[in-house]
């Protein structure tokens, strides 16, 4: 058993847990809505410009925000636990978490620098 | 095999052989499948985004790959994936609060979520082709 615990304990385990769970719920209201607007300027009901009108603004830069941490936070999490599920090599394992952690935030800050630069 | 003097580095979850095939396990095997999914196409949605906000032209060039065989496939995929991870997603976070738990309301849930997720990839597969 002693083997299995080594990098992490259970106290950690419940808040990766939690924070899945509460990462879901902010994903589960604003992800659906990403998906439609995608969908409606596919189909052409909606414009460049009125695209724009909904995502260039301070409100939707904030929901943004909080939907790319949430949707990091959640992808995280939840291929740490494929991870741990997956590879049972330790160090393996550790390089592999590692690795997807500096990805993810480098990709995490990529994206909200576009979000934050955008003009107007 | 499982000698207790010997350190032996095994994966931690059984075989998929070892399972008897149900719908609960299918709905939590197809939960992992379309997270993985989601994930991989994480920065498919940065690309969209990067494009469909840049220049005139950008808009364009994102729409005509939009419609394009590849991008109606990726579309396709990704909105099944997302659909079904939502709803098996709510099943999950509705189990862990302690609602529906009984074994049997977790078989019927999860052939619901199941269903519906074939209904919208049907859905979607006749909106993106139309
Ligand atoms: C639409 C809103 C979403 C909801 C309600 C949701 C809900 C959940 C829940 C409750 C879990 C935990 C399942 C478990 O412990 O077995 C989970 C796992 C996971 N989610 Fe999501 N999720 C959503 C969106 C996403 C997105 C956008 C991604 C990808 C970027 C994603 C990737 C994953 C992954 C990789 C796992 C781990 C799967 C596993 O451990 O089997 N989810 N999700």
């Amino acid at each position: 058993m002693k083997l299995i615990k080594e990098p992490g304990s259970a106290r950690s385990g419940f808040r990766d847990w939690y924070l899945q769970r509460l990462s879901a719920v902010v994903l589960a209201v604003l992800l659906p809505l990403s998906f439609v607007v995608l969908i409606l300027v596919y189909t052409g009901h909606l414009d460049q410009f009125g695209l724009l009108d909904i995502v260039d603004n301070f409100v939707s830069r904030l929901l943004h925000t909080i939907l790319i941490i949430a949707l990091i936070v959640h992808a995280y999490m939840g291929l740490k636990v494929m991870i741990e599920d997956y590879v049972p090599v330790i160090g393996w394992r550790v390089s592999l978490i590692g690795g997807m952690l500096v990805l993810m935030s480098g990709f995490g800050i990529w994206w909200l620098a576009i979000i934050w630069a955008w003009g107007g | 095999m499982n000698d207790p003097g010997r350190l032996t580095r095994r994966s931690l979850s059984p075989r998929l052989s070892v399972y008897r095939w149900q719908p609960a396990m299918i709905a939590s095997l197809a939960h992992r499948v379309s997270g993985l999914i989601l994930v991989l196409f994480v920065p498919l949605y940065l690309w969209i985004l990067h494009g469909m906000t840049g220049s005139t032209d950008d808009f364009e060039r994102m729409q005509q790959w939009l419609h394009s065989g590849l991008g109606r496939l990726s579309l396709w995929f990704v909105g099944v994936a997302l659909f079904y991870h939502f709803c098996n997603g709510l099943r999950f976070l509705s189990i862990d609060a302690g609602w529906c738990e009984s074994r049997m309301m977790m078989r019927l849930s999860a052939r619901v979520v199941i269903a519906m997720a074939g209904v919208a990839a049907l859905l979607l597969a006749v909106l993106l082709l139309g």
